[in-house]
């Protein structure tokens, strides 16, 4: 190993008012210019670590030196936060200023460092991170991806040698995420930065030369990223996940094709293609998938008609949210809206509750006369089930109780003393004249379909649940009011693999049992895929597409255009049917491996 | 609600005024209002006019932007206009009902109370919509510099300041957020006695200041991480320079502190008979 940077010593660490220690014999050596990453479920000491570092936390036994200095001592501190740099999760809690250059100042100005030098600094950082156009912008109006790139900015500033991303992608888009990561790897690649990420997500672990795996404190696994995404049921125990990627391989693996370790799509293509020549397969095509079929009554169908919607209008800063949408959803279904942030799907899904609402429904509407030569355009209009949505006298409240809305991050609405209050909150809002009884027994049912212990937690502060605990309690209180339609935004964001696939499990077992329609957005292409059975593409304010999955991401190259990913599965299958191999499933892993075996174990009948 | 996400009354531009130093501003609005209050006659009132006028020309806003501003102050105006139409004591009787006395001295008088707070608010107005917050605090910091040496902690109150002008944007959406999130759970915040809307402002603040709290721990540590240790051997990478504008600006003033001086004493020698009629009792 190269030159150790940081070197860690049987490190214990425990937060004050709390049992047992949160890092418990941390042993570790990061080497010069090495990129690790480290993994765990959450609360599995991995942010008590990156603040270990820099000393913003003190470890209570063991050592760690930063560059030959002992963190433990006070006066170490200033040159060691000058070595190690870190980038939080939340892009808007690390900018002090509101001009990017004033903010990526803020470092070198804190150092002392002399003014021409600091011009330089920014410039330099600045173009690290591709946002040298961006230097006199307000950080409030970029986007996620361009505001934590702004942080990664700020660090930079400061000229660190060793650069920490505390789950800096957690909160993101996948093309924020791409943008960060990027700029990660090309920190450590081109100017030899030590980097240590740490992340949930499995596929930019794969990225580092090497990754730890924390469980409870500890350091359960260590290795190249390819060793560790070997074994997936060591992983499960942690409460982690295999990437997709390697599921597929795994099974690939067990119909007895010769697959290695494969960490990309490209090269996993070129091991199954490898498969198929050696049995003499060289063109191949699968039949069409069958789309499920919903057996609906359509009373509850959402139909939008040229919905167009316009912030801060009249104000220099006006801008079009959403410009003419055209939109079915059936009754019954389980479906995607994907789109970037900023694409205007929150806009759209604010309308379906009324929370936005038509412009005809508002109180004070006239109707525009109409001008003589110009064609109005045409208007808006929006139904759910026998709600019409533009109109005035319409029960928007009724509305509200057939619509459950749940918000990204709901956790952060809870407010409550106790579970009980909070979920029956909506309840009570939304009819008065309940018993107690009632409401009990309704806030019981929720409480429980979410899979939490209702004794156990009513009489709790929400506040003192765990996080995933907290989102559940929050879903409870939208539900407890027996929605025909859910619609949620983001629901596994910020969630460990674990907590993302048990809230998807939670929502599949919500539309069977208790709401019709499920409505998730999503930036998440597997999240998708593998869960809805349709889905709409929104784009700048536009749907760009609204069809069943397959058929969807069948336009890979018009939605990469877009600056949209797509499913994995979707990437091995084109990159296969460049070769003449065509799998036509509908994208989600398991139909996929199911194809692939079935025209591997074709050649051999 | 809360719909519009842009703060303060900044109207965006490339002016003469949008590019002063802000300190230039800054202090030329305090030179402005002294000068106002210092008139004793309606030629300096007027001279006083000319240059706020010549400076909305300058700034290129739209006259409507800048007149909107009254909007603000129309209650004071209309009371103080009436409080001193009735009880402004005088000579000259123009109108008489039962005790209500209105005089000729008490209709000037409020005439030229009305102008001053008018140009006043005008004025001010003029420096928010051509100059960022940011760039205000920026002024402001530094013209309170020498507070330094009598201990004022003058650097952190400019970075609490600008870390509050930063967060407003961000406070904004998230309270959006929160209004519509308890919306959609049935809360209803627009109908109800004062109490009942008290009440049901609970659910929006508890997660607004919980969020609140959660955020500034996480600046904290950010600052800590990005080596701020306070204003000791810090450097400045912004430094506000004056320029000809500026100077042309610091012109403009002298011309117009001389024309106050020399109007508020030679007033009664122009135009006597007009000066005799709107003449301010004293």
């Amino acid at each position: 190993m190269s030159e150790p940077v940081i070197i860690c010593q049987n490190l214990k660490f425990a937060y004050p008012g709390q049992e047992g220690y949160a890092l418990n014999g941390i042993n570790l050596t990061v080497g010069k210019g090495e990129f690790l990453s480290v993994i765990g479920h959450n609360g599995s000491g991995k942010s008590t670590l990156a603040r270990l570092f820099n000393g913003l936390l003190t470890a209570n036994e063991g050592k760690i030196t930063v560059f030959g200095k002992d963190v433990s001592l006070r006066e170490n501190i200033a040159e060691i936060r000058r070595h190690v740099g870190i980038v939080f999760q939340n892009p808007d809690n690390q900018t002090v200023a509101s001009i990017v250059e004033d903010d990526v100042a803020f470092g070198p100005e804190n150092l002392g460092v002399e003014r021409e030098e600091i011009g330089r600094r920014i410039e330099w950082a600045l173009s690290a991170v591709g946002m040298e156009k961006f230097r006199t912008a307000t950080p409030s109006r970029l986007s996620g991806g361009q505001k934590q790139r702004i942080a990664v900015a700020g660090v930079l500033a400061v000229k660190p040698d060793v650069l920490i991303l505390d789950e800096s992608t957690a909160m993101l888009d996948p093309r924020g995420r791409r943008e960060v990561i990027d700029v990660v790897r090309r920190l450590n690649k081109e100017e030899g930065m030590t980097i240590i990420l740490i992340t949930h997500f499995m596929d930019e672990a794969l990225l580092a030369d090497r990754t730890i795996v924390l469980n409870k404190g500890e350091i359960a696994l260590e290795g190249t990223p390819d060793k560790i995404f070997e074994n997936g049921d060591a992983l499960e125990t942690f409460n982690l996940r295999l990437p997709e990627i390697s599921v597929i391989c795994q099974n690939l693996r067990a119909a007895g094709m010769e697959i290695g370790n494969d960490l990309t799509p490209s090269r996993l293509a070129e091991d199954i293609l490898k498969n198929l020549h050696s049995r003499g397969i060289f063109s191949a095509q699968t039949g069409k998938p069958k789309s499920a079929q919903i057996i609906s009554d359509h009373l509850w169908d959402i139909d939008i008609k040229n919905l167009s919607y316009t912030y801060s209008k009249k104000s220099p800063f006006a801008t079009n949210a959403l410009k003419g949408v055209n939109l079915h959803i059936d009754d019954g279904e389980f479906f995607g809206i994907i789109g970037h942030t900023g694409s205007g799907k929150s806009t759209l899904i604010q309308h379906l509750n009324a929370l936005i609402k038509l412009p005809q429904a508002e109180k004070r509407y006239h109707k525009p006369k109409a001008k003589k030569g110009v064609v109005p355009p045409p208007e808006p209009s929006v139904t759910i089930g026998k709600f019409n949505l533009a109109d005035k006298k319409t029960d928007f409240k009724a509305l509200r109780a057939s619509v459950g809305m749940v918000f990204q991050y709901p956790e952060y609405q809870l407010f409550a003393e106790t579970v009980f209050a909070d979920v029956a909150f909506g309840l009570k809002n939304f009819n008065k004249n309940l018993t107690d009884e009632e409401i009990e027994a309704a806030v019981k049912s929720s409480v429980e379909i979410v899979g939490l212990n209702y004794e156990e937690v009513k009489d709790k502060s929400p506040f003192d649940l765990s996080g995933g605990q907290k989102r559940r309690v929050a879903i409870a209180g939208v539900i407890v009011t027996k929605p025909h339609i859910l619609v949620l935004d983001e629901p596994a964001a910020g969630l460990d693999p674990k907590g993302k696939k048990e809230i998807m499990e939670l929502l599949h077992k919500l539309h069977e049992e208790w709401c019709k329609t499920v409505i998730i957005v999503s930036h998440d292409m597997d999240e998708v895929a593998e869960n809805c059975t349709r889905a709409a593409v929104i784009s700048e304010g536009r749907v760009f597409d609204c069809a069943v999955c397959a058929d969807l991401f069948a336009r890979e190259s018009e939605l990469r255009a877009l600056g949209l990913d797509v499913p994995l599965t979707v990437k091995i299958s084109s990159l296969l049917a460049e070769n003449g191999i065509a799998v036509q499933s509908d994208c989600t892993a398991k139909d996929f491996t199911s194809k692939v075996i079935g025209i591997y174990g074709g050649a051999n009948a | 609600m809360l719909n519009d996400v842009t703060f303060g009354q900044y109207y965006p531009g490339k002016s003469f005024l949008h590019r002063a130093d802000p300190r230039t501003k800054l202090l030329a609005l305090i030179a402005f209002i002294v000068l106002l209050f210092v008139s004793n006659n309606f030629y300096s009132l007027l001279a006083c006019a000319a240059l706020l006028f010549l400076a909305i020309l300058l700034s290129r806003l739209p006259l409507g932007s800048v007149l909107r501003s009254i909007k603000g102050i129309i209650f004071i105006l209309v009371l103080t206009s009436v409080l001193n139409l009735f009880f402004h004591g005088g000579e000259r009787l123009l109108f008489q009902w039962k005790f209500i006395k209105i005089y000729l001295e008490g209709v000037v008088f409020t005439v030229f109370l009305v102008l001053r707070l008018f140009f006043l608010v005008m004025a001010s107005s003029v420096l928010t919509l051509t100059t960022t917050p940011v760039s205000l605090t920026d002024g402001i910091e530094s013209l309170l510099k020498p507070l330094k040496y009598i201990k004022f902690p003058v650097h952190e109150l400019a970075l609490i300041m600008s870390i509050a002008l930063r967060f407003i944007p961000t406070l904004i959406d998230e309270t959006n957020r929160i209004i519509s999130a308890q919306k959609a759970r049935g809360a209803d915040f627009e109908s109800g006695n004062i109490f009942k809307r008290i009440k049901a402002i609970v659910p929006i603040l508890i997660p607004l200041l919980i969020s609140a709290f959660r955020r500034a721990e996480e600046l904290g540590d950010a600052m800590d991480a990005r080596c701020y240790t306070g204003s000791k051997n810090r450097t400045k990478y912004k430094k506000l320079h004056f320029g000809a504008r500026d100077a042309a600006v610091f012109a403009a003033f002298a011309v117009l502190i001389a024309g106050v001086v020399l109007l508020n004493i030679y007033a009664a020698q122009i135009f006597p008979q007009i000066y005799e009629y709107l003449r301010l009792s004293r």
